[in-house]
Parts: C-alpha cells; structure tokens; sequence
C-alpha cells in the first residue's frame, strides 16, 4: 500500500481508548462520565471547553478494540518490513493506568502466551517466527535466521540491562556498521516465539525486583526490549547477510515526564546543594539560532532514550507510536497533554537536510 | 540588643537553627511516600519561632505599643528627614524588629512553596515584604529585600505571569545597585537576625551570601528575557552571571566552561567574532581548573577516575567543537563579504575592504571589549594570551584565512582524539564535515587553480572512504550529506580542470582522461543520492519531500550537465551521454510541470533545463545524421 517511500517512513500514530475502571484499586475507579468521544476510525474528539477539539490520528481504537485488532493495525506491518531488512519500532505511551501495559504485554505478565488477551509483544513474536519459518520452509533451505534479544532499561539517564541483574550502569556507543548499541549488554538467543517470550518475562520481572529492592520507580523508567534479526541468503557462491533490529518501548508515564522538562515559563532555580546554576547553559542553548545558517555546536547531549533510538525518531525506520488514553472525565489533562504529544509525534520526520549550499550560482 | 541575651531567644535561635537543618539537610533523606515530613517539621518551629517574637515583643515594648509597630510619631520624623516616604530607619529598634519578623515570614514562605501551597507561600511573602516596605533599605535589611524578590520572581514566573515576576526581579536588581553605590559595606545575612552573640558571619561570609543573591537575581532575569524573547538582553544577563559566578569564585570549572562555551556560540551566531572569542578562551582556561586528566591507567583500576576521565575529556572535546565552530563561521563571513556574484573572490572589494580596516580605529573595539571582559585576577592573564592565539577580525586574504584555518585545524585533531569514529560516529563525522568546510572556505581564498584543487582532493579523501562503509539503514542522513558533498567536491574539482584546461591551447590525454574521471565520480555520487530516496521496491517517489525538493532537483540538474560536459572522440558515446543528459532535464521539466510548487525552490535550474530541453534535440539529431552519413 505504501508505494511512496516518503509517507511510507513517517511516523504513525495509534491512539487506544481503554474502558472504564471499576475496582481495580485505580484513582479513576467509578469515574463514570467520559471526556471524549471517538467519532471516526481516524478521529476522537475532546469535550473541552468553550468547545470540543478534534485530533485526528492513522488509526483511533474505541473501548472495545480488541487485541487482535490492535495487533494488525499496528504491527503487522512493522514485523513485515522487519522481516525485509529494515528496522522498526513500536511505542506505548500515556499515562499511568491508562493501558500501555494491558497493550503492550497483556493482562498479567506470566501466563498469557496463549491467552487471547495477550497484548502487542507477544503476538508480534508469533508472527515474526511465524514469516521466519514459512520464509525457510519456501526457500528450500537456502536461507536462514538468527535472532537475538536483548532487554534494557533507562532510568535516571543511566542504562541497566533487564537481562543481567547484577549488571552496573551500560553505556551507549556508536559503530559505522551496527549504529548505536549498548556496550555490553546481553544478548539471548531465541529460536522460537516462546523463547522470545521466556527472554522477555524474565526481563520483565527483572524490572520490577528492580523497582523494589533499588528504589527504581518503574513508571518512571523507559523499558526498550530489542530484537536484532539476521538473514542469511546463500545462492550461488554469494552469500547475502541483512540485519534488522525490531525495538519494543514501554515509556515512563507521561505524567513523570512532564516534571522532567517543566515546559514553559517556569524559572529553574538555583539548586541549594552546590550553589550550581545547571540550568544557565540551557538558557543560553535556547538562545542560540538556527535560522541564519550559521553552524554552532551546543555542548549538551540528546537524553538516552533519544539518543539510543535516535534511527526511529524520524530516521530510516517504521514507527508507530500507540497513544493509551483514559476515557474518564478525571483525566482530562493527562489525556489532553497525551493527545498533543500524539500529535506532535506525527510531525517528527527524517530531518534529511542536506548541505546543499551552491544555490544560486550555477555554472 | 537586650533580647540576645535572655534564654527565651537562645531558644528561639537553636529552633531556628534546627528548623534549617531539616528544611536544607534532612528533607533530602524523606522517604518517597512522605516526601515533606522534615520541611513540615520545619515549619512548625518556624510558626513557633513567629509567636516567641510576638511574646518577646509583647514583654519588651508592651508598654510604648506606638513605637513597636512602624506607625509611630518616628514616622513623621523619617519622612520628613529622608524624603522617601519610609516610615523608619531600617536599622532603628522598630525597623529591626520588623525585619526579624519578615525574616520568618520569608522562611515560612519559602517552606509554604516547596511544599507545593503556592497561595499560602505567597502570603508569607507578601506579608515579608509587608514588614519591611515601610523602612529605609540599610545594611541590616538589604539583603532581606532582594531574597524575597527573588522568591516572588520565581512564584509568579511559575504561574505563567512572567512580567508580574520580571517587575520584582528587575527591582531587586535596582536595589543591589543603589545599596552598592551609597552604601556598599557587606550586609547581614537573614540568618543573622538569628544567631547568638558573637556567631555572627565573618565579613566574607557576608559578602560572599549578598553577592551570591544577587547573582541569583541576574540568573533569574536571564530566564525571564528568555521567555520575553528578549534574546539580546537575556545574553547579556548570561553572561554577568557568569562573570560573578567567576568573580565570586561559585562555579563548578567544567560547569562553568560549558556555560560559557555555549554562550559563545550564541555570539557566533549574532556575528560578534571578539565577544565569542573571549568566551571559547575563558571556557578553555577555566575547564584547566577542573583538575588532571587521570591516566588510562588510573582510569582502569577505579570507577570514579574512568568516569572522571571520561567527562573531562569529553568536555575538552566540546570545547574544542565550538573553537571549529567558530573559526569556520569567521572565515565562511569573510567569504560571503567577498565574493562576487559567480562566488568568486572579488579583488576590487579585497582592496577597498583592506583600505577600510586601516582607517579604522581601533577605539571602539577597545570600547567594546572592556564591556565584555571575563576573569579573575588568577585567570585574566592566561584567557588573554589564548586569545592572542586567533584572529576576531574577518581575514580579508589567504594568509589571513590561513592563519585562522590553521587554528581551527588543531581544534579538529582534539576533537577528533574524544570523538573516535570507533563509538561516537555520528560526532566523529560531523567534526569531519567541518573539517571539509575549513577546507572549502580556505580554497575560496587561494588563487591558484591547482593549489585550490588539491585542497578539494584533501575533502575528497577525507569524506570518500566513510562513505563507503556506512551503514545507511543507521545513518542514512549522514550518507546522504557525504554523498552530496562528495558530488559537489568531484563538480567543483572538475571546474578548476576545465578552468586550468581553458589556458592551455591543446589539452593532452592525460587531462582530458583526468576531466572525465572527476565528472563520472561526481555523478556517481548524485546518483547514491538520487538512489537513496527509491523506495525498497526501487520506485523513485512521485512526489518529494520538502526537504529533499531542492537537493534532489539540483542533483538531477548536476547529473544533466555532467552528462553534457563528458569529452569524448566517438560519436556513439557522445549521443549516449547527451541522451542521458536529455532525460535528466526533461525530468526537472516534467516533474515541475505536475508539481508546481516545486518552481519556485529551482527557479534557476528549471529556467536553464527548459532551455535545454529545447535546444539538446537538435545537437542530438545533428549528431545522429553525421553517424548515419558515416
């Protein structure tokens, strides 16, 4: 369908409605009255006042999406064009107790693998070994796979391998070949899709003894679950080898991460503990411009998670963003500032600027 | 005072005491589900602290009520005395006791705010300033008064009413300045009015608190121009705060350095060579200050010495990033000043400019530059004598660029120890890419065509070989920039040979095979770019994006004339290559005849393959009958 290569490499954006709460423990228990209403496959409109807003989106599920439908839409296509050598990413974002776990994973962690409310993760798996085997069988041999998973966490600017626990802090490094790679981190091999899942389980309570014992709040960490899928080709004499990485993301709660960058006019204060005014330089940063054409160079670094998954913010990758949203009236801030972030993620594309500088003077 | 004494204020003052230490210190140990327990605590004793001053009061001055508050017969006096319309002397009885009460109400508000009740903290503040409003500013209050304005800055910023928060924090200001000018001896510290008899603060503890609240006061105002876009002022502001941070000795160095760093690139970008200059030398000494680099060596054995390691050179490497920076946009000025309308180096413009610069005086740069100065009386001399080191004035001929080149150039090979290409790709190849820049722009300067040549070649090897082994499924906008540059360099390569070629009468084999290897190259690189915006099926998009609109286009138009330029003897192959030339400029034709809004970002190119797309048929059937003929 997408014969057009720019719109093609785009993000896209999902947005998933999740139904009400009834005793689950969750502040937004018994919150009855909605704050939205879907009104198209593409469209949700926000009941704000003086008047409703509309957000259009590539796709908007209502409360009774199912998983499967969630899946197709989503990432049936990513795990195809995984398959064809290219790289994809999947995000969930939204606030805390808004679904991303639910879609992403499931109802509870351990034993949905064949549940039919198993989420996004899981039923990506299957049809990833599900194509690897069918592409095996069809080539007679002449092809293989091998894929490797590895699992890591971001929290505090600093990198833990989910897989490793004893592990300390991992850094981010970059190679012509690989692209950006955490140093270090373990890699397992998976030959099927529970293996996968068995990897991923066991990351996943990793996270969580984690969030207990060393005082890290998982709602405030980025989880990045990564499979690296290599092809083999041999014909005659020549032997084709593509990679492709597929990066699964659950992101903190955007309600932490709103306190991270205070947006607008607020003043950063001058922290009592060494007198530092940190934030001096990221005034300055703001100051800079861009628009004269002049270069300069600003001395401070992308966060982690960009940084690491810097190919999928509008480089040379399939992404889909799925937005999860709380219908209840309760929310409405938190599912105002998800539905403007939803939006400002649509307009994230390759920003191939090229230094193309002659202009004018043809000879 | 008599107060100081009793054991009913030695009480009060070790409340106060304890109430800071667990507002500043103990808070930080508040377990995640009661994140305020010690902040709470503290302002119970501070509400505590506020009813021992009202009782002490009561005792002491019970009796004359009138002379308690500030609306005594004493105000009369002082209005008529001043003129200010201030109803007592900040250091009379009255005006002590008031500040001692605002004191309180400060740190009540204080606590109020970082315990999230913003209305209540507000109060508390308002109440402060209350107080002492009515009494003259002295040395016992001053420093009171630009605290609190500080924090109401801050509170009415955080709701959005920047101008609200700009009026306080611009009044602060005016009041450091006054005090400093009629006045200026160091002033008590709030947390004197609480202290027993003989702990007050040394002079320079004094000093060092005032200054530094005054420092945060500027560091404030630099935030609220930001936020008004008033881009020249908050640079300004920056920049004194930096200035005292150095002056007042409150800085981290690498902190500092990067500060100061960045804020040069904000002077690049405004064109202010000399105020940019004095930033990179001063960020350049400073970050010096932070210590050895530790050994690889020491680096392995212990975690902190590798991370220390790290940092200090990563930061050194940044630093030098931006010295690039600027050396590459003085000399890419100089050029645009320069050159004529074919990007030439215009000589008649050399010489008037060079006239015009020995005219000048130099005053005002002088003028300018006491403005700007960076340092204290340790660093000053080593931040000027870096500063000798590179030129702040545009170089107007080669020997001037060159200089400034050779300079930048040493800044890339410390760039490039940091930011190996074997883990920081990205980096390593953007500080290639302006290596490649330095290069180009010094070429503008040189005059002789050969020279000027092998200085494109020195690109050319430079940037060809990662071209070749980057993955493009990571780096794809990187490929493509390499690639474009490469094309260009090859085009440009191929012009000075056809210019060089052009003075001899005969052109030999040797550079006729030369000129087709630097148009083929060339095109080959136009064509990795125009391959790499195929869709995975090999399908070039119907439509382009806009950021590639113009890139692409152009690349076509190259790939055109490219195609026409290629010297052949045969017939046959000169057809082939004008065919191919056709195709490409019917291309641009076609493509803005279905997409015209694509017109306007090609208006040269387009115009010129029109014409082409005319003319090239008949070139193409003239050859065509002379092969038939033969």
């Amino acid at each position: 369908e997408s014969s057009c290569n720019s719109d093609g490499d785009a993000i896209k954006v999902f947005v998933r409605v999740r139904p009400l709460t009834q005793n689950t423990g969750l502040t937004t228990d018994c919150d009855n009255s909605l704050c939205l209403t879907v009104t198209s496959p593409q469209t949700i409109r926000l009941h704000c006042k003086p008047e409703p807003r509309t957000f259009i989106y590539d796709h908007v599920a209502d409360m009774d999406t199912n998983q499967e439908e969630v899946f197709s839409s989503v990432a049936k296509n990513i795990v195809e064009s995984c398959m064809n050598g290219y790289n994809g990413t999947i995000f969930a974002y939204g606030q805390t107790g808004s679904g991303k776990t639910f879609t992403m994973l499931g109802p509870s962690e351990l034993d949905t693998f064949s549940d039919e409310l198993r989420g996004v993760i899981p039923r990506s798996f299957e049809y990833l070994f599900f194509l690897i085997n069918r592409e095996v069988e069809q080539s007679g041999g002449t092809k293989s796979f091998l894929c490797k998973c590895s699992f890591i966490e971001i929290y505090n600017e600093q990198i833990y391998d989910l897989l490793d626990s004893v592990s300390s802090s991992l850094f981010l490094r970059e190679d012509i070949k690989r692209g950006v790679f955490v140093e270090g981190a373990v890699e397992k091999y998976a030959a099927s899709a529970a293996e996968a899942y068995q990897v991923l389980s066991m990351g996943w309570r990793n996270r969580r003894v984690a969030s207990t014992s060393m005082n890290r709040e998982s709602s405030r960490s980025h989880a990045v679950f990564t499979m690296t899928l290599e092809s083999k080709e041999t014909g005659q004499d020549v032997v084709n080898i593509r990679t492709s990485q597929l990066n699964l993301v659950d992101l903190a709660g955007s309600e932490r991460q709103k306190d991270t960058h205070a947006e607008g006019s607020r003043l950063k204060e001058a922290s009592s503990i060494n007198r530092s005014l940190m934030c001096l330089g990221h005034v300055i940063m703001t100051l800079v411009d861009v628009s004269n054409g002049k270069h300069r160079h600003i001395c401070y670094r992308d966060s982690k998670l960009t940084f690491f998954l810097r190919d999928s913010l509008g480089g040379n990758a399939k992404t889909y963003i799925i937005a999860n949203v709380h219908p209840g009236s309760k929310c409405f801030g938190e599912t105002l500032s998800t539905l403007q972030f939803a939006q400002r993620a649509k307009l994230i594309k390759n920003k191939a600027m090229v230094n193309e500088d002659t202009q004018g003077n043809v000879r | 005072m008599a107060a100081n004494q009793s054991t009913e204020w030695r009480a009060v003052c070790e409340k106060f005491r304890l109430a800071l230490e667990l507002s500043e210190n103990e808070s930080k140990k508040d377990p995640e589900n009661n994140p305020f327990r010690s902040k709470y605590k503290a302002r119970d004793l501070l509400n505590e602290i506020l009813c021992s001053l009202k009782k002490i009061e009561l005792e002491e001055y019970g009796e004359c009520e009138n002379e308690a508050g500030c609306h005594s017969e004493q105000t009369v006096e002082a209005e008529t005395e001043n003129g200010l319309g201030k109803a007592c002397a900040g250091d009379s009885p009255a005006g002590l006791r008031a500040a001692r009460l605002a004191v309180v109400q400060y740190y009540l508000g204080v606590n109020h705010i970082e315990t999230e009740e913003l209305s209540a903290g507000e109060q508390h503040l308002m109440n402060c300033m209350k107080l002492i409003d009515d009494c003259t500013t002295t040395r016992e209050n001053v420093s009171l008064f630009i605290n609190v304005r500080n924090q109401l800055g801050i509170l009415w910023a955080g709701r959005d009413e920047i101008e609200k928060a700009q009026g306080y924090l611009e009044i602060a200001e005016s009041m450091y300045l006054l005090y400093m000018r009629e006045d200026g001896q160091p002033p008590l510290d709030l947390q004197e009015f609480f202290v027993a008899e003989g702990e007050e603060f040394s002079t320079q503890e004094k000093i060092r608190r005032f200054e530094m609240s005054y420092t945060h006061t500027l560091y404030y105002l630099a935030q609220v121009y930001k936020n008004l876009e008033e881009f020249e002022r908050a640079g300004q502001y920056c920049h004194s705060t930096l200035q005292r941070q150095l002056e007042y000795k409150h800085f981290v160095p690498l902190e500092w350095a990067i500060n100061a760093a960045t804020l040069s690139q904000y002077y690049v970008t405004k064109t202010r060579y000399m105020e940019a200059r004095h930033c990179l030398s001063a960020a350049s000494v400073i970050a010096t200050l932070a210590g050895e680099i530790p050994s690889e060596a020491a680096a392995k054995e212990s975690e902190p010495e590798c991370e220390k390691r790290e940092e200090l050179l990563q930061k050194r490497a940044d630093i030098a990033r931006c010295w690039i920076k600027y050396c590459l946009n003085l000399l890419q000025d100089a050029k645009k000043l320069l050159e004529d309308n074919i990007g030439e180096l215009d000589l008649d413009r050399q010489d008037e400019l060079k006239r015009e610069r020995r005219n000048e005086e130099d005053e005002k740069e002088k003028g300018r530059k006491s403005a700007i100065i960076f340092g204290s009386s340790d660093t000053y001399d080593s931040i000027c004598s870096l500063e000798e080191k590179v030129s702040s004035i545009l170089p107007l001929d080669f020997e001037e660029a060159r200089s400034i080149f050779l300079v930048g150039q040493d800044y890339v090979a410390q760039a490039k120890e940091y930011f190996a290409m074997d883990g920081h790709v990205t980096d390593h190849i953007e500080i290639l890419q302006d290596h490649s820049a330095l290069f180009k722009v010094l070429a503008f300067f040189e005059q002789d065509l050969e020279r000027r040549c092998k200085m494109h070649k020195r690109r050319v090897d430079m940037l060809e070989p990662i071209c070749k082994d980057l993955n493009a499924q990571y780096y794809l906008l990187i490929c493509r920039q390499l690639q474009f540059e490469l094309a260009e360099t090859y085009y440009e390569m191929m012009d000075l040979k056809l210019a060089v070629a052009d003075k001899l009468d005969q052109p030999d084999v040797h550079t006729i095979k030369k000129f087709n290897h630097l148009c083929s190259s060339s095109m080959k690189y136009y064509q990795m770019f125009l391959d790499s915006i195929r869709s995975p099926e090999g399908k070039f998009p119907e439509k382009l994006e806009d950021e590639l609109l113009r890139p692409a286009l152009v690349a076509k138009f190259r790939v055109a004339r490219l195609h026409s330029k290629l010297i052949s003897n045969q017939l046959s192959a000169q057809l082939e290559n004008l065919d191919h030339a056709l195709e490409s400029y019917n291309f641009i034709v076609q493509y803005c005849e279905e997409h015209p809004d694509a017109k306007s970002a090609v208006e040269t190119e387009l115009e010129l393959s029109m014409e082409m797309v005319s003319l090239l048929p008949l070139k193409i059937n003239r050859i065509k009958s002379r092969l038939n003929s033969n």
